[in-house]
């Protein structure tokens, strides 16, 4: 019984994990199903329940001449990408510098370049 | 159950933290319940000195938790280590609203200073009181200072602030 849960709930991250990383497109249910090796009635009942959690939204989606389900996140990821190329989250005295600390971003150069490339 | 970060973002934010050896690293406690080091050091081949100090990185940012146990044999001590995604989230927030920080003092500190350069590439801008002190010339190659005009990077750090305030705040 133990481990048919475990089974389960690990079906189930799995499964939030393709839809988190299938971002605003979402994913058609059928198609995750098809990813994870699940029955489409396991399928079913599993993105019921991560609907229920408000973990994901599922709109109703016509696909190749059948009624399906789009899935996707409730609640957008974090994501990184404005600042990942950034120097600052890299430098060394990134808690450091500041408003009349020692170490000030008025001179430097290297944050410069960083906002004229962009 | 809070799992709510995506790859590319977990991949990105360990690159930050620790570089390449990170993002072997947190592959793997993404992909386990528990890991201890030597699992890691087995999964990823990065040496056991290397995976502790990027964990540890990764402990003080609470991106994973920590959990001791003893080895009944040898007495050592044994590190479990779990990924928090449910810290992710806030710790992006926290690095975004230090760089909006960093960006918003610069661009005062643009808005209220007149620039002098000398063209040469290798050489720093001169405020103008600074120019003055070396009398218009380039106190590093000895060239002429000419006005320099930042009016494009003050348009764009406007708009990198704008980005990342609408991020942050909606």
């Amino acid at each position: 019984m133990g481990s048919r849960s475990s089974n389960r709930s690990d079906l189930e991250r799995r499964a939030l994990e393709i839809i988190i990383n299938s971002r605003e497109k979402g994913i058609l249910q059928s198609e995750l199903w098809r990813d994870l090796n699940a029955s489409s009635r396991e399928g079913s009942r599993i993105s019921i329940k991560l609907e229920k959690k408000g973990l994901i939204k599922r709109r109703r989606e016509l696909a190749n001449g059948r009624w399906t389900y789009r899935l996707f996140t409730d609640r957008m990821p974090p994501r990184i990408d404005s600042i990942f190329d950034s120097p600052c989250v890299r430098c060394d005295d990134f808690y450091r510098c500041g408003y009349g600390g020692a170490v000030s971003p008025n001179k430097c150069v290297k944050l410069m370049r960083w906002i004229l490339k962009n | 159950m809070s799992y709510i970060v995506d790859d590319d973002t977990l991949t990105k934010l360990a690159d930050i933290i620790g570089g390449e050896d990170a993002v072997k690293i947190i592959n793997v406690l993404k992909n386990s319940d528990e890991v201890t080091d030597e699992e890691i050091v087995e999964k990823t081949g990065v040496k056991l000195n290397d995976v502790r100090k990027i964990l540890y990185k990764f402990y003080d940012h609470s991106i994973v938790s920590l959990r001791r146990t003893r080895d009944r044999k040898t007495g050592w001590f044994i590190f479990h280590w779990k990924l928090q995604t449910n810290q992710i989230e806030g710790y992006i927030k926290n690095l975004k609203l230090r760089v909006l920080e960093k960006l918003e003092i610069r661009l005062q500190y643009e808005k209220t200073h007149d620039f002098y350069h000398c063209g040469n590439s290798e050489c720093e801008r001169l405020t103008f009181e600074e120019a003055m002190e070396n009398f218009f010339r380039c106190p590093k190659c000895g060239r002429p200072l000419q006005h320099f005009d930042n009016g494009e990077f003050i348009k764009k750090l406007q708009a990198k602030i704008e980005e990342l305030r609408r991020e942050l705040y909606g």
